[in-house]
């Protein structure tokens, strides 16, 4: 077993103190560093749900006419809903998200959002991610909460996937990372010396150098970060056999990963996650169909995960949030499916979370252009994320304070 | 980000004239050819450097052939994932560089992918589309872009009905396509989405079925009408910003990713652009043609995208590969043409590089160069090309590689170390099951990928 120490040592922050740059010599101080309150040793991941999710059909007040009123082709039968308490309830493909919600382990924010919603994907998206509404936004608010508390984070990534902005800022860049079997240098040397002497030029070329250009600089950075965490990455267990199954999809899989990646101990606070597909102009389904499938593949998903997680004594240390840009408009289109809109819930899974909901599902009467008005600013969920569980000062990663959302168990 | 002096901007746009400061170098033969085409191979940076960058840029805007047609077969059996294989065979083999790589970037710029569209007729149609109008008219690809077949179905512009529009389009078209975010208003997409009800696919083109159609007034950016998509595609191509907005993303294809340009060294640009009635070849040309595009504020300040990446090598290496095998391969460095992850596109620039794409870089480069690759085998050979240029004999395969990828544009140090490398790995005893042929030309290809791994190789 490996921990903290043992990372920075194997990544070379150490052993390789002639190579590592500024940045990372600093990590490596900054990581032997107690944690504040509710902190120490907690891990993140979040999850997002990218392209919209349409919240108003994953939470859904089946105790309000409105509902079936405003929409005709996909709404939810109030038998077939999971219902939370008599007022709303979760879509049936959300089975596993119920199933925790009965442990305990599943805390539902509703009508979380900001005020004057931007309606574009791109736009919303980098807000929620930035934690800002500045014109230009170049940092994420986990990256900038890595440099209070430097800490490993992963990306999780999927194929065609980029590096999330959440995650920039960070002091040592946080890989992407798609399989173990992937994240490794491949070389073709006759002999052991040859490997050798390949491998100290391709590091060698990546070592920093001040009067690089910006780009430059950058290739740099990346690939010195990469060829440690690789380094450290290929000595964990292949064979990771997790306590409970898996779903055979995309997501599973990658679930799978950041368990396999805890449970090494690698001393990585935060593992980031995304899904794609929620973008339901058309064709949106009900019951069955395509948001359907795309909330089974997260409900099954992160309840394996966390069942897993469990059982191997982590349950307490680990919690997923889930977000998406935006919420989708209250009425749908005439393509069966509906258009962007603003507020909508966030989810909050771990065996300390607060269970059951937080705050009033917004309401289908008093709508804002059509859209559900939000009631709680996602970042006041971020401050209950950041202080309560990060142990991270939140007002200098939101750029100011925010009424911290009370997520935890009392 | 930070420009610390602002660029003087009639320097910047005026034609590049080679000088003493900035003399045509190899440097910048290898920079035209990687932004103009997909880099050079040997031979074309020699004569490039014998010819002055005017010819060159003549030749290069001129074009010679394309590369091979695409078959129908794609669209008749519906087999979208060839379109990624053949759209690289084309790369590969075009001999008119320029327009393939405008047609990618328009694909990027109106990103649409089959995963969602799922008919490779409509993706080939809209693609030849992209190609047609690469150098032509920006005004004509708007107006022909919004009712394609493709895009139709990607943004759902076929299902929108008269009292329920689907937004889907309009806001796109807005934001992405033509103005840019904050030039227009949630209510202006609202409007323009009921302009676009009612269209249909009718054997294969985007028709008006008036029936569907909300005829009624629409108000949006400044003015009321009857509209209709062409209107609505009319109105934005009046707005000033238009012209801003494309000049703009043209610029970070062409000059720099790393250069955050004053909207003032824009301006003339999208001026000219707007007055030419939205004539794409002749901004193209003049971004080429400019000072600014031959300085250090262009060259190297991009990130490769993968396709860049991946056919340079295999131009320069003069090699002939499997296109399907490529493809395969360009997924995991994050790019795969007809597949775009979303309407945005790809990000491109530092989005490119993160820890496994860089990994996927590096290891596809040594399958490239090592030819033990079951995929690619020895299509691409560094050492018989070495050889065939008459540079494998002590120290010239370093420098041939370092000129042939680099143009030298590398620090003194790295140099001394792979020359180095290269007497050392001469020296080793190889394994005993290796032919005499093999243990001569394992040197020469080590040496060769080692210089694909450079930091700087991933810049354009």
């Amino acid at each position: 077993m490996f921990n903290r120490r043992d990372f920075l040592k194997s990544t070379g922050l150490v052993a390789w103190g002639a190579l590592a740059p500024g940045y990372l010599t600093k990590t490596a101080c900054a990581a032997g560093n107690s944690y504040g309150p509710g902190g120490k040793d907690t891990i993140l991941v979040m999850l997002q749900l990218t392209g919209g999710n349409d919240g108003l059909n994953t939470v859904i007040p089946y105790g309000d006419p409105l509902y079936a009123k405003y929409r005709p082709t996909i709404k939810i039968g109030k038998d077939q809903i999971k219902k939370v308490d008599d007022h709303v309830g979760l879509h049936p493909a959300l089975d596993g998200f119920a199933r925790l919600l009965e442990q305990q382990a599943l805390c539902i924010v509703q009508g979380v959002g900001y005020p004057n919603p931007s309606q574009s994907h791109f736009r919303s998206m980098d807000i929620w991610q930035a934690a800002s509404m500045a014109e230009t936004l170049t940092e994420g608010w986990i990256g900038k909460a890595l440099k209070q508390n430097a800490a490993p984070a992963f990306h999780l990534a999927g194929a065609n996937e980029p590096a999330p902005l959440a995650l920039a800022g960070a002091p040592m860049r946080a890989p992407s990372v798609t399989s173990l079997n992937d994240f490794q240098l491949k070389l073709a040397a006759a002999t052991g010396g040859e490997s050798k002497m390949q491998k100290a030029i391709i590091e060698g070329a990546a070592k920093a150098n001040e009067n690089a250009p910006e780009m430059l600089e950058f290739v740099k950075k990346t690939a010195i970060n990469t060829y440690e965490s690789s380094k450290r990455l290929q000595e964990i267990g292949k064979n990771y056999q997790p306590k409970v199954p898996y779903p055979q999809s995309a997501l599973g899989n990658r679930f799978k990963l950041a368990a396999q990646l805890i449970d090494a101990d690698l001393g990585a606070r935060v593992y980031y996650l995304s899904i794609d597909g929620f973008d339901t102009h058309s064709g949106q389904g009900g019951v069955n169909g395509a948001h359907a499938n795309l909330l089974r593949e997260v409900g099954d998903a992160v309840a394996a995960f966390y069942q897993d997680m469990a059982q191997r004594g982590h349950g307490e240390r680990v919690m997923i949030a889930t977000f998406s840009e935006f919420g989708r408009r209250a009425k749908e289109n005439g393509s069966r499916g509906t258009d962007h809109g603003s507020g909508a819930p966030m989810f909050l899974i771990g065996g300390r979370v607060k269970a059951g909901l937080v705050g009033a599902h917004p309401s289908l009467e008093k709508l804002e252009a059509g859209n559900l008005k939000h009631a709680i600013d996602f970042r006041s969920v971020y401050a209950g994320i950041l202080e309560s569980w990060l142990g991270v000062q939140a007002t200098d990663v939101l750029g100011g304070t925010y009424e911290k959302a009370t997520i935890l168990k009392g | 980000m930070n420009n610390p002096q602002p660029i003087d901007v009639q320097w910047a746009w005026a034609p590049y004239q080679p000088s003493a400061k900035a003399p045509w170098d190899l440097r910048r033969v290898g920079h035209l050819y990687r932004r103009a085409a997909f880099g050079a191979n040997w031979d074309e940076l020699q004569s490039g450097l014998r010819k002055n960058p005017q010819q060159c840029l003549d030749e290069l805007l001129q074009g010679g052939p394309d590369g091979p047609d695409w078959p129908e077969s794609i669209g008749k059996g519906n087999v979208g994932p060839q379109i990624p294989a053949w759209w690289l065979k084309r790369c590969l083999e075009t001999r008119n560089p320029l327009r393939e790589k405008l047609a990618i970037f328009w694909h990027n710029h109106f990103a649409t992918s089959d995963a969602k569209v799922n008919n490779a007729g409509y993706m080939l149609g809209m693609i030849k589309l992209l190609q047609r109008h690469a150098l032509g008219n920006f005004a004509e690809l708007l107006q022909e872009i919004s009712l394609d077949p493709a895009m139709m179905v990607w943004l759902d512009t076929n299902t929108s009905k008269k009292g329920m529009p689907n937004e889907n389009y309009a806001r796109e078209l807005m934001e992405l396509f033509s103005l840019g975010i904050g030039h227009y208003t949630e209510q202006d997409i609202r409007e323009a989405a009921r302009a676009f009800t009612g269209y249909e696919i009718k054997n294969g083109r985007g028709l008006l079925n008036a029936a569907q159609h909300d005829d009624t007034a629409k108000s949006l950016l400044g003015k009321t009408g009857r509209f209709k998509a062409e209107d609505i595609v009319n109105l934005c191509l009046d707005q000033k910003c238009c012209a801003e907005y494309i000049a703009l993303r043209l610029f970070r294809f062409f000059i720099s990713e790393s250069l955050t340009p004053e909207p003032q060294l824009i301006q003339p640009l999208a001026d000219e652009f707007r007055n030419s009635g939205y004539n794409i070849r002749q901004l193209v040309e003049r971004m080429l043609r400019s000072n600014l595009f031959f300085s250090d504020h262009a060259i190297r300040t991009r990130v490769k995208s993968p396709v860049d990446y991946a056919v340079g090598i295999i131009r320069a290496l003069e090699g002939n590969v499997s296109a399907l095998a490529l493809a395969g391969a360009l997924e995991g460095l994050g790019q795969r043409l007809g597949y775009p992850p979303s309407v945005k596109g790809w990000d491109g620039g530092q989005a490119w590089l993160n820890g496994q794409t860089l990994l996927f870089r590096q290891n596809l480069a040594l399958a490239l160069s090592s030819t033990e690759d079951d995929r690619f085998k020895s299509r691409t050979d560094p050492a018989r090309l070495v050889r065939k240029h008459r540079h494998d004999s002590g120290e010239q395969p370093v420098q041939f590689y370092l000129q042939l990828f680099l143009q030298d544009d590398v620090p003194a140090g790295t140099r001394e170390r792979l020359t180095d490398y290269l007497a050392k790995a001469r020296q080793q005893t190889p394994p005993v099951y290796w032919t005499a042929e093999q243990s001569a030309d394992h040197p020469l290809r080590a040496v060769c990928h080692l210089v694909l791994t450079l930091p700087e190789f991933q810049l354009d």
